[in-house]
């Protein structure tokens, strides 16, 4: 077996189908026509990073062509093949291309194909909390769809992102295998070309998060072999393309597990006839190690099943939402008040159905206790209630407090799951992801209407009270102490978060609390103390010791930040940021887009290309990556004046801080309805337009110092 | 003015304009002054085998005497010569390794000698069939001992590590008949038969003479390397440094050059003991550095990481840097000039062998039975002439590189450990090697090995073609003074992936080594023939079915022709850097370079050249893959 012959022939076979592609798309398009793959700012990503070049017509697919052949050289080295690797993969990705120039939907559901640059921030977070352990690229077709089901299952359950190529998708469907972005099974598409797919998912992560320079090869592969933890498992018999897809796989850091023979490459290329161990041997081939916590329920715990949903069709029970009452609680309590491990249901529980679905009062409390336990942290652990319980197969949680609204689907009630598991989820989660704060932990279940009502006024109410009270005077002014994240640098090396009560970090995902618990829990962690000494400019929010300490988190990379400017020296954005901020020269002000919004915007931008402006831990005055958070501080963009600069928001954005951001207009300025004065677009989506209506509304903004 | 053959070494130029200045003489002075070489020697035609002669053949066919006075053709004196050397080469080897055998026969448990490595001294015992069940290490250590000193002149059989060749190697042995038996034996009837009257057939003489070979490779060598692991312990890999600028300016200086690991392992003890540390700081000197050179210098690099002052062509340059409190020799190698350069500074000359008495020199004879005793007396005497360096006559070049080494064949599949998938194989095995080699992530492997010679520039052969090599995706392992000069160079360092192809590259990444491994010293490449076995017996196939090749680049000694015949005979091609005294007949020449490959499945190749040797060596194991469809 000569295996770089095998690469080399299958690299061929890329080439002369590229080159077809290309004829028929000139042919049927001209030379002149967009070539786009959906929701990018990056072109053709993996040619993009590879050379640089950013391919965008159909004519320049041709020089796409050139530069893939430029990687064919049929050498005897491992280079060679590994170049012919590489090939392939453009080959493939102008293969892809042109699918999306001469189809308006070349992957239809549930075939996922391309993923948006949206799509690929969604993972940032959990791809660095390792809630995302690894990524699985699945290949070709089982001996039976049983073992298929039964590989991804388990891949979904350990929590990884799994890729399906191949076969393997009917047999995921034949299975009954929950799939889908939001379910972390993602079936790509069934020729081999669609592998890259996530081949781009893997190069764009090194752009978005790693700041990598297109064209930088060498160092985009650092970066994938380094903070991507992707493999690749080929099932049944593999063929030239296949391995020469390999090949791109194993350039890029990535091992390859087959089933059928091949000659081993040691940790990158690996013979596992045994689809039993393919799991195990993958895992260990790509170093990913995965904390089990193994739970004694009836059905799966993993990040994966966070966003399952639960259709009305296939719900057993429900609690909460409009029809009954249902909130939930962490409240700590002293050590000898709390009998670890006990589990209480006080009401009737999942069998007692009359109808289905059947509809419950619900409330859950629960108690802990731990000596380095505190009361800010109630909340912070309270928050995630919403994820353990999403974990949970079958269980669907939203919201929170006393607006909680929770569904049980059939399927898991057929497996026996019933509501004490509810318990031992969260209360193996608890101990497992708060050691070092929680030592005990029981949980109460109530389904009794009196009960929850009664303990609702009771406890409830008044707890979340106080906690409201504390949140509202934890304002940047009344601490001594920020926090610095760095989190993300697994993913954007040089970023660091500088996490104030007013500002979260700029994935949404920790609050100033949840640094403070971050910091508790893992003293030598991510989140660290930053002393609020050495003030330069309250205004601006300057202080020399976050500026030290920024430059020692980002190695140097940056060495002054302002935390309420977007102008002077902003802070930097990872990549993962739920939302992009970037200035309106011509209205005077800024537009802020979230991560959802794909359409669009006034400055001739989608959010991705917004987004491609910053990112990766540089600086780029003008763009700023944050939270929703943080959109009604009264320290956003505090330097340039404050929230009266915000000119533009989509409209489901602009609905979701409504009311906290006309509270802070509000006290600000004396504005009744300040986001009624913000554009959106169901108003306007160009520069023209917009003006318009700020001039329409008398928006603050137009009246401002010139922000430039 | 650069010095012709140390054009690739400043460091030691410099030394060479200090020894112009200090009036002393050095090997390049005496070459120039032997003028051109001989050409009947040179051309392997002279023989004085008996007192009729010499005889030399007229180079020039059918001009001048084609005969020697008994009628001995070109053909015969040439084979006759070239089998003399391995014998003497075999004769060296195998002697080191007999006096191994006799130190492990004496080692006990509250002696100077110890057995370091029970697990290995079982693992031996095993192999060689011995029952290990419930006894006490030193009672099987001295049993083992005594089975390995019948090895050399046993009455029947073979040589027992024979077995660790592949079976097919096994076959072609013993079908040409040439399985040594007693290795004594083997050298005893090479010079009997090479006598006056004796055998004249060439192909006869060069059969008996890789019969020899291999009673040094897989019988003295191999028995010197494996006991010496009993003794001291099996090698790990482990840091040093190596070139001249190793010796310290406010340091007793000492030099241990030779071969026996048995006085330098004393040596290094003694130079730990804290009352002779003591006595050098009361001396004035900061304390004791011990560095090595030649072959002592690779046994205790490997084992203590004691640093390397440089390789063979260095033993003057060493003296002449005149920090040198003394220099502690025992056999091979040594050149007999060191006794008079050090009269011309204050360094002691110590010879320890009654196997190598030299002339002019201090000699305190090595007496294994009171091995500590005298290594301190030896060290002591380096200490108390600590006092009687001229500082005007210090030169030490600030030259030197860092330098991993240590692996032998236990170490390098403990590294090789580090890539297995727990899941897919087991531990414990060169399955990882072989895969990368079959997958063409490497190309192949060669070992580069042998000596220096001033017919070449220094070092340039070894490294240009080490260079070369691994450029090439082909992993190089070394040992004697081509490990040297591969660690003055820097070649053996994690930092060398650099220079790699990119499969070499990564085999270094992941495996976490260097790409050009230190394996020891010239007996010790006896750990290569271990680990190609390995290899060959994995994939079920033959040694010379392998892309593997040994390279000789700046060969000189009779080691080295030994070490060329035996590697040839067990189906791996030599390439020699310096051309045997062969030429002088045609049709030897061709034996060698041809006709052997059928017999044996390899061959020699001689290319001077490094450049184009390194491209002969890659184009052979480019051949060799095809031929294995890979």
């Amino acid at each position: 077996m000569n295996l770089f012959n095998i690469i080399y022939a299958g690299t061929d076979q890329y080439l002369e189908r590229a080159e077809e592609m290309v004829k028929k798309a000139v042919a049927a398009k001209g030379a002149e026509a967009p070539v786009r793959l959906p929701g990018t700012a990056y072109a053709l990503p993996v040619i993009y990073a590879v050379t640089g070049e950013k391919i965008t017509t159909v004519g320049e697919l041709e020089k796409a062509l050139d530069l893939a052949k430029g990687f064919i050289h049929k050498g005897r080295l491992l280079q060679d093949a590994l170049d012919a690797g590489t090939a392939s993969a453009m080959l493939a990705e102008i293969i892809e291309a042109v699918k999306y120039t001469l189809e308006e939907e070349p992957y239809k559901a549930p075939l996922q194909g391309h993923l948006t640059d949206a799509q690929i921030r969604a993972f940032g977070v959990p791809l660095v909390t390792q809630d995302i352990p690894g990524v699985a690229v699945l290949i070709g077709k089982c001996r039976d769809s049983a073992t298929a089901g039964k590989i991804i299952k388990e891949y979904q359950e350990l929590g990884l992102l799994t890729f399906m190529v191949g076969g393997i998708i009917d047999q995921a469907i034949a299975e009954g295998v929950k799939m889908g972005i939001d379910l972390r099974v993602i079936p790509l598409g069934y020729e081999i070309e669609s592998v890259i797919h996530v081949v781009s998912v893997a190069i764009r992560a090194s752009l978005i998060f790693g700041a990598v320079a297109p064209g930088d090869f060498a160092a985009h592969k650092k970066y994938t072999k380094e903070r991507v933890k992707a493999f690749v498992n080929v099932f049944d018999d593999w063929d030239e393309k296949i391995i020469a897809a390999g090949a791109a796989a194993i350039e890029l850091g990535f091992p390859a597990v087959t089933e059928t023979y091949i000659n081993e490459v040691p940790t990158l290329l690996l013979h596992q006839p045994d689809n039993d161990k393919v799991i195990a041997t993958s895992l260990e081939a790509r170093d990913i190690k995965i904390k089990v916590v193994k739970i004694d329920v009836p059905v799966g715990v993993s990040s994966a099943f966070e966003g399952e949903r639960i259709r009305k069709g296939d719900m057993y029970a429900e609690f909460g939402g409009t029809r009954t009452k249902a909130w939930e609680l962490v409240q700590m309590k002293a050590l000898a008040e709390v009998e670890d491990h006990k589990i209480e249901l006080v009401g009737p529980d999942l069998d007692a159905a009359d109808t289905v679905p059947y509809r419950l009062p619900f409330a859950m409390v629960v108690n802990v206790a731990g000596k380095n336990m505190q009361a800010d942290f109630e909340p912070v652990l309270e928050r995630r209630l919403h994820y353990f319980l999403n974990y949970t197969e079958g269980v669907m949680h939203v919201g929170q407090r006393n607006i909680v609204w929770l569904r049980i689907g059939k399927e898991a009630f057929a497996k026996g799951l019933r509501l004490k598991h509810l318990g031992e989820v969260v209360y193996a989660k608890m101990k497992a992801e708060f050691n070092n704060v929680v030592d005990k932990c029981e949980v109460l279940i109530y389904t009794d209407a009196g009960k929850v009502e009664e303990l609702e006024k009771e406890l409830a109410l008044p707890r979340y009270a106080a906690r409201d009270e504390r949140l509202a005077s934890l304002v940047d002014e009344n601490v001594d102490t920020f926090y610095s994240c760095t989190l993300c640098q697994s993913f954007a090396p040089a970023h660091v978060c500088i996490v104030t009560p007013e500002r979260l970090g700029l994935c949404g995902a920790v609050s100033w609390l949840d640094a403070k618990a971050t910091k508790e829990l893992d003293p030598t962690g991510a989140c660290q103390p930053v002393p609020k000494e050495g003030l330069e400019d309250e205004h601006k929010g300057i202080w020399s010791e976050v500026s030290k300490v920024v430059e020692k988190a980002s190695q140097g990379a940056v060495n002054r930040v302002s935390l309420y400017s977007i102008l002077e020296d902003p802070m930097t954005s990872c990549g993962c940021f739920e939302c992009i901020c970037g200035i309106v020269p011509e209205a005077n002000g800024v537009l802020i887009v979230n991560r959802e919004y794909g359409e669009i915007t006034p400055v001739g931008m989608t959010f991705g290309e917004l987004a491609s402006m910053t990112g990766g831990g540089v600086q780029t005055p003008g763009f700023m990556g944050h939270g929703r958070h943080f959109i009604a501080s009264r320290k956003f963009l505090r330097a340039e004046g404050g929230i009266a600069r915000i000119v533009w928001m989509p409209k489901e954005l602009k609905e979701d801080v409504r009311e906290r951001l006309d509270a802070t207009a509000k006290e600000l300025y004396g504005i009744e309805n300040f986001t009624d004065m913000i554009c959106d677009e169901t108003i306007a989506t160009d520069a023209e337009g917009l003006l318009a209506y700020l001039s329409a509304k008398g928006h603050p903004a137009l009246q401002m110092d010139p922000l430039m | 003015m650069m010095h012709e053959a140390l054009e690739f070494d400043p460091t030691s130029t410099n030394l060479i304009d200090k020894a112009e200045r200090d009036g002393v003489e050095t090997i390049w002075d005496r070459k120039d002054a032997m003028k051109a070489p001989c050409g009947f020697g040179e051309k392997g035609v002279c023989c004085k085998n008996c007192a009729m002669g010499p005889c030399r053949i007229s180079p020039v066919a059918g001009k001048g005497a084609q005969l020697g006075l008994c009628g001995a053709t070109a053909d015969t004196i040439v084979a006759r010569n070239f089998a003399r050397s391995v014998a003497g080469g075999t004769a060296a080897h195998s002697d080191h390794a007999r006096d191994i055998a006799h130190v492990l026969l004496m080692a006990s448990e509250n002696g100077n000698y110890k057995v370091r490595d029970v697990e290995k001294l079982m693992r031996i015992a095993a192999e060689w069939g011995l029952d290990t069940e419930g006894k006490d290490p030193y009672d099987l250590a001295h049993e083992l001992a005594e089975r390995a000193l019948l090895e050399f002149g046993k009455p029947f059989g073979k040589q027992i590590f024979l077995s660790r060749a592949p079976e097919q190697r096994q076959k072609i042995w013993q079908e040409l008949n040439i399985e040594p038996r007693a290795i004594d034996r083997e050298v005893t009837t090479l010079m009997h038969s090479t006598h006056i009257g004796c055998a004249s057939d060439p192909e006869s003489i060069l059969e008996m003479a890789m019969r020899t070979s291999l009673a040094d490779g897989w019988g003295g060598s191999m028995i010197g390397t494996e006991f010496s692991d009993i003794l001291y312990g099996v090698p790990t890999a482990r840091g040093t440094e190596a070139n001249l600028g190793v010796i310290e300016e406010k340091m007793v200086n000492i030099l241990l050059h030779g071969h026996d690991p048995s006085l330098s392992e004393m040596i290094v003890l003694a130079a730990e003991d804290p009352e002779l540390v003591k006595l050098a700081k009361e001396l004035g000197a900061e304390g004791i550095n011990l560095v090595g050179m030649c072959c002592t210098g690779n046994e205790v690099t490997m084992r203590h990481g004691v640093r390397i002052a440089g390789n063979f062509y260095q033993q003057e340059l060493a003296v002449i840097t005149g920090a040198m409190e003394a220099v502690i020799v025992d056999v091979q190698c040594i050149f007999p000039a060191l006794a008079r350069l050090s009269q011309c500074y204050h360094t002691k000359f110590i010879s320890t062998s009654p196997k190598a008495k030299i002339e002019g020199s201090t000699y305190i004879e090595f007496n294994e039975e009171h091995a500590l005793e005298t290594a301190k007396q030896i060290v002591r005497e380096a200490i108390l002439n600590y006092k009687n360096r001229d500082q005007a006559k210090v030169l030490i070049p600030q030259t030197k590189n860092k330098a991993v080494v240590g692996y032998s064949v236990e170490t390098i599949i403990k590294h090789l450990d580090k890539v297995v998938n727990s899941q897919t194989d087991s531990f414990n095995t060169v399955k990882p090697l072989v895969d990368v080699i079959w997958a063409g992530v490497l190309r192949g492997a060669a070992g580069v090995v042998g000596c220096n010679n001033p017919k070449v520039k220094h070092d340039k052969s070894h490294v240009t073609i080490i260079k070369e090599l691994i450029k090439n995706d082909i992993i190089v392992v070394v040992t004697g003074c081509a490990a040297q000069a591969a660690a003055k160079a820097g070649l053996l360092t994690m930092e060398a992936k650099e220079l790699c192809g990119r499969g070499l590259r990564e085999v270094c990444e992941r495996v976490g080594i260097p790409p050009v491994l230190h394996m020891g010293s010239c007996v010790d490449i006896s750990r290569i023939l271990d680990l190609v076995s390995r290899v060959a017996k994995m994939k079920g196939l033959d040694l010379s079915d392998l892309p593997v090749v040994g390279v000789a680049p700046e060969w000189m000694s009779e080691k080295a022709m030994a070490i060329g015949t035996y590697v040839v005979t067990s189906g791996i091609d030599a390439f020699l850097g310096v051309t045997p005294h062969v030429t002088g007949s045609a049709r030897f020449t061709d034996m060698l370079t041809n006709g052997l490959e059928e017999k044996v499945g390899a061959k020699f190749f001689f290319e001077e050249d490094p450049e184009a040797c390194a491209e002969k060596i890659i184009a052979r194991i480019e051949e060799k893959r095809a031929k294995l469809g890979i």
